[in-house]
């Protein structure tokens, strides 16, 4: 780092971006109104798999509020989302469904009126023939012989195939003793309090995107190339998020099509999902099966690991694919354990549900409880404690840099003291809760522990095919003294604002009152991939402090012309550039601006005018492509974390309420430990929540069952715990200021320490928890086939409570 | 659709419009008085992003229809203080860190305005007045400490 003099980055500090939010005075999407703007509401498939054979607008046409209904046909000059990805198989979508669909909620027309009220009214008048099709939900009816195929041209329906063999885990695998499970995660939806919109504006030949998008520049290169545009021509703005946690990292049909309609009738057009369309139609996640085969030595070691993964991707109409969360799942397996052999087969399916994606943890949390599970059934068959086991095998600090069997290079750690910690702090929260429910009989408490690690700053791969994982800002000093800074990444509640703040505040030395952001603007920022994959802390951080960087060295001559010095005796302190040695021999910033900017006649020959920097910073060491093995370094530097739940079960009713949670987490170098605590704690309410209470879940034919809150269950503040947090400080070797990216962490935990805490509470029934969520039926029936008390056995004890 | 003229108080200042009898309180609120701070998370009365103060109490703007706001007092998040200032609640949330995207915040802010501390003890007392609004950021837990430190509990750290 340049000489900062404030040393702001590690302290405890509120954030800036805070005021406007919290007066109402924030722009969401859906707070934009533009003069003559309209609306736009979509007419969605109500079946799950179907032929269209025609659609007819022309009964809303005939009502004088409609402006404009049509359906794919009538969409001129739009192409098919591209495709490049070559070892996935194609699904040529379209923004609005051309033959066939394939999931409840695929938008099939759009109706715009003067406001959404009149749109509504016209949907009735759209009449779709569809002619339906089986329909198949399951991974297992996917790979069954004879399903019916969602795709004409495909020989089955896996959208990825990926086998995997290994000579050295087949023979670990015939030589040692065995444990073998297969764990279910269950389908979730991220339920970002915002839904997803659009606002469109077509004007001198450029159009506007006001979007809720969390990658406003893939935003812009995807619309320009669905509709036929110069990318130069096109805007996109995404400042300022409800919430994103990855379901809005596509480019999805509605913002193609909000687009194409600004255009087509010349007025600006808006869309807002409601959340019914939210639950159907924005993408879900983590529903998967993991068939883990542990080949493990007397000592409990794993020497070996075998995992054969499915997942159920969906219908596949998703842009950008959403298949690489499931790679992600295979790649970071085996964590921080030091497992010198695994081999990871990856099916991804399609089936008649809607299009799965990313969700905060990115295939982690599903890894995470497969390989947690399996510790502990290893430890049951070996009878060495799990603990012992865990420390047995997790990387000591020494041997980093660690090349995962799968390719990924962990390049430093704290695994062993964070587990350590975690063990330590949860004793306590343990006793405690014990202590409450002394003399019980109706309650059962346990502690379960999930230790791993989490790749951030990953590679991205949509627009080319080849993986990426840079980002950029442009940092310009005005002739004030003050400074613009422009970041491409839009503030989505990890607070990217904050962040930009703290880093140029000590790194130019300015004061931060002096500093102004603007975020997710294409138009004025440079090319960004966006805030996704716990990558803004490092990436952006990491450009910042190289535009900082380039901005002083320019200073510093310009200094130098000033003071009548040479440069190398010019030295940025406390703010002003001093010439070494004689510190009241100095100019501020604003007067190297002054001269930078205006009086150009002072600056020293060969220096041009202007202070401004645009710098992108690439991780280095990062593959852009796998080998043949499936196997890459996809993550510039890895976070780890130990996670413990304390678990109080009702054994009348089956409720587990989690009462207490521990994470003792490492990110490397923490620039604002306010904000990082926060990323852990909403991170562990959606690990929960994802544990115990959120399922996406649908009848046989293909129909969601939870498209609403009274059906798909957020957690509220009374079914949240107490979060305990403590960190550790192992600074990223090869990162800007050893920032390690944290955004996800919180959630990968979740779903492992949870299951392995009602294992250990109901252990007196031998229940192995293999599937989430972990409803009150499960624990009731677990109860119930190992012979334990009936409900109203607990009567003489005051009765289920 | 014929209109109903209706006269209300928004934040001190007499209106009156002319709506559908359909119009949801929270759409004439955002887009028809440009009150944008209000905000629309479920439109199904769960979520409590919307509320807002109708009469004293905290009222889902989504599930209630303008019309039924006729004479009454409504107070939305832009109301709770002066511009350019915050109110204590809103000034604890910033210390507290107790908002990351912020787009359930006025909800939460709104709820807590229209309840007495006395009403809600303890910890278990705060989890349950904030149980009706969901945040999908923060885990509560700031939350929390939020309304801790601005009610003077105590056991606020």
């Amino acid at each position: 780092m340049t000489a900062g003099t404030q040393q702001l980055i590690g302290s405890h500090r509120p954030r800036r971006e805070d005021e406007p939010l919290l007066t109402g005075n924030a722009t969401f999407v859906a707070d934009i109104k533009l003069p003559r703007m309209v609306e736009a509401t979509f007419i969605r498939s109500p079946v799950a798999h179907a032929r269209l054979i025609g659609i007819d607008v022309a009964a809303a046409l005939d009502s004088p509020d409609v402006l404009f209904a049509g359906s794919g046909a009538d969409l001129t000059g739009v192409n098919a989302y591209p495709a490049h990805l070559s070892f996935i198989k194609a699904v040529n979508q379209y923004p609005l469904a051309r033959d066939r669909v394939r999931y409840v909620g695929s938008p099939v027309a759009v109706v715009v009126a003067p406001d959404r009220y009149r749109a509504e009214d016209a949907v009735p008048g759209v009449i779709v023939d569809y002619d339906e099709l089986p329909a198949i939900t399951t991974i297992a009816e996917a790979i069954a012989p004879e399903a019916p195929l969602l795709y004409d041209d495909w020989p089955d329906n896996k959208i990825l195939d990926f086998p995997a063999s290994d000579p050295e885990v087949d023979h670990w695998m015939s030589t040692l003793p065995l444990v073998k499970e297969t764990f279910s995660s269950h389908r979730q939806s991220a339920n970002p309090i915002e839904t997803r919109g659009a606002v469109a504006e077509y004007r001198n030949g450029r159009l506007t995107v006001w979007s809720t998008t969390q990658m406003p520049h893939i935003a812009r290169t995807t619309i320009a190339v669905v509709l036929g545009l110069p990318e130069s021509k096109v805007r996109v703005i995404a400042s300022n998020l409800g919430g994103g946690f990855g379901s809005k990292n596509y480019q999805y049909s509605e913002e193609m099509v909000v687009a194409w309609l600004a255009m087509r009738l010349r007025r600006p057009v808006r869309w807002i999902e409601d959340r019914a369309e939210h639950l159907i139609s924005t993408i879900h996640a983590r529903e998967q099966e993991m068939t883990m085969e542990a080949a493990y030595e007397p000592d409990g070691t794993i020497k070996a690991v075998r995992c054969d993964l499915y997942t159920n991707q969906g219908s596949g109409e998703l842009y950008i694919p959403g298949v690489t969360s499931s790679l992600v799942s295979a790649g970071s397996l085996t964590g921080a354990y030091r497992i010198s052999h695994s081999a990871v087969s990856v099916s991804c399916v399609v089936t008649n549900k809607t299009p799965s994606g990313a969700y905060r943890g990115f295939g982690q949390p599903e890894a995470v409880f497969a390989m947690e599970r399996t510790i502990e059934l290893v430890a049951r068959a070996s009878g060495v404690d799990s603990a012992d086991i865990r420390k047995n095998m997790l990387l000591r600090p020494e041997e980093h840099p660690y090349t995962m069997p799968s390719g990924g290079i962990i390049d430093s750690g704290s695994h062993i003291e964070a587990f350590e910690m975690t063990q330590r702090l949860a004793a306590g929260k343990l006793a405690a809760a014990r202590d409450r429910h002394a003399g019980d009989a109706t309650k059962r408490i346990g502690v379960g522990y999930a230790v791993y690690v989490e790749g951030t700053t990953p590679t991205y791969f949509g627009t080319t095919g080849f993986w990426t994982s840079y980002d950029s800002v442009a940092v310009s000093v005005e002739i004030d003294g003050t400074v613009s800074v422009r970041v491409p990444m839009p503030a989505i509640g990890q607070g990217v604002e904050s962040l930009t703040s703290t880093v140029i505040a000590d790194t130019l030395g300015v004061d931060e009152d002096k500093i102004d952001i603007s975020l997710g603007d294409t138009d004025l920022a440079p090319y960004g991939l966006g805030s996704w994959g716990a990558r803004g802390a490092v990436v952006t951080t990491g450009a910042l402090v190289k535009a900082s960087n380039e901005i002083i060295e320019k200073a510093k001559l310009i200094a130098a012309g000033l003071l009548e010095a040479s440069p190398v005796d010019i030295e940025l302190s406390e703010g002003k550039y001093r010439v070494k040695g004689s510190p009241d021999s100095a100019v501020s910033l604003a007067e190297v601006a002054v001269a930078a900017r205006a009086n150009t006649f002072l600056l020293p020959e060969g220096v041009d005018a202007g202070l401004e920097s645009t710098a992108a910073y690439d991780p280095p060491d990062l593959d852009h492509f796998p080998d043949s093995r499936g196997k890459m370094s996809a993550a510039a530097t890895w976070s780890n974390a130990s996670h413990a739940a304390i678990v109080v079960v009702d054994l009348p009713t089956g409720i587990v309420k989690v009462v207490d949670y521990v994470v003792v987490h490492d990110c490397g170098t923490v620039i604002n430990p306010t904000i990082v605590e926060g990323q852990i704690e909403g991170g562990v309410a959606q690990g929960i929540g994802g544990a115990l209470y959120e399922h996406v879940v649908y009848d046989q034919s293909g129909q969601p069952q939870s498209a609403n809150f009274s059906d798909y269950l957020l957690p509220s503040a009374v079914e949240i715990p107490p979060i305990t947090t403590d960190h550790i400080e192992t600074p990223a070797p090869d990162m800007p200021l050893g920032v390690k990216g944290t955004g996800e962490s919180g959630t990968i935990g979740g779903c492992g320490s949870i299951a392995n805490a009602v294992a250990d509470a109901l252990s007196e029934f031998g229940w192995n928890v293999t599937a989430t969520p972990i409803t009150p039926g499960d624990v009731r029936g677990a109860i119930d086939s190992a012979g334990g008390p009936a409900p109203w056995d607990h009567a003489e004890h005051g009765g289920p409570r | 659709m014929s209109s109903v003229e209706i006269h209300l108080t928004v934040n001190g200042e007499q209106v009156s419009a002319h709506v559908e009898p359909r119009l949801l309180l929270s759409d004439f609120l955002r887009d028809r008085l440009g009150l944008t701070g209000t905000h629309v998370g479920c439109e199904h009365g769960i979520c409590g992003a919307c509320t807002v103060m109708v009469d004293g109490a905290a009222v889902r703007s989504c599930i209630l229809f303008a019309v039924q706001a006729d004479g009454q007092q409504v107070t939305t998040v832009e109301g709770l203080a002066e511009p350019g200032l915050m109110s204590p609640m809103q000034e604890s949330f910033r210390q507290s860190h107790a908002l990351q995207c912020g787009f359930c915040t006025p909800g939460f802010l709104m709820t807590l305005e229209a309840e007495d501390p006395e009403d809600w003890p303890g910890e278990a007392g705060v989890r349950e007045v904030l149980s009706g609004n969901l945040c999908r950021c923060t885990g509560y837990q700031s939350i929390v400490k939020a309304v801790e430190a601005a009610w003077n509990r105590e056991d606020a750290e």
